[in-house]
């Protein structure tokens, strides 16, 4: 019964994202915005600032600390190396895919319910909460992983095209696949149980996502500390992130299902 | 038997009481009104029962089922309108439907739509989207989903509240095909009128229940029964007479108009015309005085209102 209901709500709510036009675009557009913004920058800053990056020390730091990692990097010409630098943020940078897209169907999916009524509506059904809740994790989970790692294929393919593609070698490494099949799944569900959150008070989607867009900025915040050559990411260390992260997403998938529940939601969602 | 049984059921919000101590039982087949005004726990007692919330004192029993223990059971049984109707706007009306019956473990749910929609009168727009109905049509279609899975018990929270006349007619009208058909049915309203029609009792609620009973039994309890002589013109001296007779307890004139209470209504009345006319006054014409339930709800309400200052 339950995999027949889940599976119910789930197909429930992809009708109603992608029959509203702003939600289908921020799933189907908004992917190849961040990879099309991200190789833009790369390529701009690569084709004219290049040397006085090289110059810069924070980047001298940040090179030196890649170097450590791929010793072969040392072999090509400064500028690739800056290239490779530039090209190694961008496992995080897809980071912000699962954010914005489970974010988004959290809070489009609960706020709209909730004022419209049908929650309330939903919970004299015999429906479980937290197969409702799954239903719902899993309409944004899986758009969000999909177009993540679609976006992935979509930046190298894009490298390859801008015949940087000796360089892929060096950026598609286990950091990438860590970030992208670890990482991006335990991202993906902090972003949707943050949503859910920022749904229980919310009098509108916007409101909600603002709260829960908060953890955008540690998802910057891992990108500066790697530019910035204060931290270089191991594979190691992506997978103790993901752990952390992990953890987080335990402890915020209990405080969501505790928050969504029948009377919580009846009682507190006002 | 009674389908609906609640036990010094109550419920607080933080400080704020909502409901208090309502004791009451709902036989199979009745259709009862819960009446009371914005804010008197209606609203919350339907969610309690309903097995939405639980109460923070005493329990609730609907259709065999403990509210706060059983829900899972409970929510097969029940049908619930809640009071805005709560449809997605952007699906068709059919694909609401279906979407709410497939919750239900029993129910064929491909003929029990189709069953409603055609009842509703909604068959023909099907496949509209529940966004451009108008208010009617969008109440049928909530009514529509609190019956697919054929509930024995209903809860309506204001089914009517905001609906045109005409629309309004229609569910109410719905509402007795219910009642025909053998259903429980606990309706919440604010129209007075409404209930007398639709229900068998009326229990007025205002955090606590005030009364409970027969729409008739509601008036005889505050509301004396009184009789209207009118006469062609008012008459000192047939006052006077009036209320000399034994079994005249109290008279009052209004205009040409006396309004009387006697000892027994149906039995002193010939003799009280055979009186008045001797003494010369001419009568048009004798009734008892009708009391609207309205005056009576008012009454209770205001009643309670004078006991909590
Ligand atoms: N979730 C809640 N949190 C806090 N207070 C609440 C909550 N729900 C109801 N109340 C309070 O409980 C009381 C009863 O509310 P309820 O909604 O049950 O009344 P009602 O009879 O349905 O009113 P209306 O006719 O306006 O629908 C009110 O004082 C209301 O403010
Ligand atoms: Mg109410």
């Amino acid at each position: 019964m339950s995999r027949r209901r889940i599976r119910t709500i789930l197909l429930k709510e992809w009708v109603l994202l992608f029959t509203d036009l702003n939600s289908a675009l921020v799933v189907t557009l908004l992917p190849f915005l961040v990879v099309g913004q991200g190789i833009l920058y790369i390529w701009l800053a690569f084709r004219f600032a290049g040397e006085s990056m090289l110059a810069a020390s924070v980047f001298q730091t940040a090179l030196q600390k890649l170097v450590e990692a791929m010793p072969g990097v040392i072999q090509l010409p400064g500028q690739e190396q800056l290239l490779v630098l530039l090209l190694s943020q961008f496992n995080f940078f897809l980071l912000l895919i699962p954010t914005m897209i489970a974010i988004s169907v959290a809070t489009f999916s609960i706020v709209d319910e909730k004022l419209s009524g049908s929650l309330e509506a939903l919970l004299a059904t015999p429906v479980k909460t937290w197969e409702l809740l799954l239903g719902k994790a899993l309409a944004g989970a899986i758009p969000a992983l999909l177009m993540t790692w679609l976006s992935g294929g979509v930046f190298l393919l894009v490298a390859l095209a801008l015949g940087w593609g000796h360089l892929i070698g060096y950026v598609v490494t286990a950091r990438w696949f860590l970030t992208l099949f670890l990482l991006t799944p335990a991202v993906a569900i902090l972003s949707f149980m943050l949503g859910v959150a920022g749904s229980a008070r919310a009098k509108d989607p916007r409101g909600a996502q603002n709260t829960a867009l908060l953890i955008i900025l540690p998802v910057f915040a891992l990108i500066g500390i790697q530019i910035t050559g204060v931290v270089w990411f191991t594979p190691l260390l992506i997978l103790l992130l993901a752990l952390a992260i992990g953890i987080a997403d335990f402890v915020t998938l209990r405080a969501a299902v505790r928050l969504f529940r029948r009377e919580s939601i009846v009682v507190q969602w006002r | 038997m009674a389908v609906i049984e609640t036990f010094g059921l109550s419920r607080n919000f933080g400080k704020t009481i909502a409901v208090e101590d309502v004791t009451l039982a709902v036989e199979a087949g009745e259709v009862l009104g819960f009446l009371g005004p914005n804010g008197a726990g209606k609203t919350t007692t339907i969610r309690m029962l309903a097995g939405m919330i639980a109460p923070t004192e005493g329990y609730a029993i609907v259709a065999g089922h403990r509210t706060d223990r059983d829900m899972e059971q409970l929510h097969e049984m029940v049908g619930m309108l809640t009071q805005t109707p709560g449809l997605y706007d952007r699906l068709s009306a059919r694909r609401n439907l279906q979407y709410f019956a497939s919750f239900y473990p029993s129910v064929e749910s491909q003929s029990q739509v189709e069953k409603y929609l055609k009842l509703m009168g909604l068959w023909e727009r099907r496949d509209s989207k529940a966004g451009t109905f108008s208010k009617g049509m969008k109440q049928r279609l909530a009514l529509a989903r609190a019956l697919v899975h054929e509930p024995k018990v209903l809860f309506l929270d204001e089914p009517t509240a905001g609906l045109d006349p005409e629309a309004a007619g229609e569910v109410r009208q719905l509402i007795r095909t219910l009642r025909e058909e053998g259903r429980t049915v606990f309706l919440s309203t604010h129209n007075l009128n409404e209930a007398e029609m639709l229900c068998s009792r009326i229990a007025v609620i205002h955090t606590r229940l005030l009364a409970l009973d027969t729409p008739e039994q509601l008036r005889r309890r505050f509301f004396r029964r009184q009789i209207i002589v009118q006469l062609e013109a008012s008459d000192a001296k047939v006052m006077e007479v009036v209320k000399s007779l034994p079994f005249v307890q109290e008279a009052r004139g209004e205009g040409s108009q006396l309004i009387l209470e006697l000892t027994d209504l149906e039995r002193n009345r010939p003799e009280l015309v055979k009186a008045i006319v001797e003494a010369g006054g001419r009568v048009i014409g004798v009734s008892e005085k009708q009391y609207p339930l309205e005056d009576v709800y008012l009454k209770l309400i205001r009643e309670e209102s004078g006991n909590e200052s």
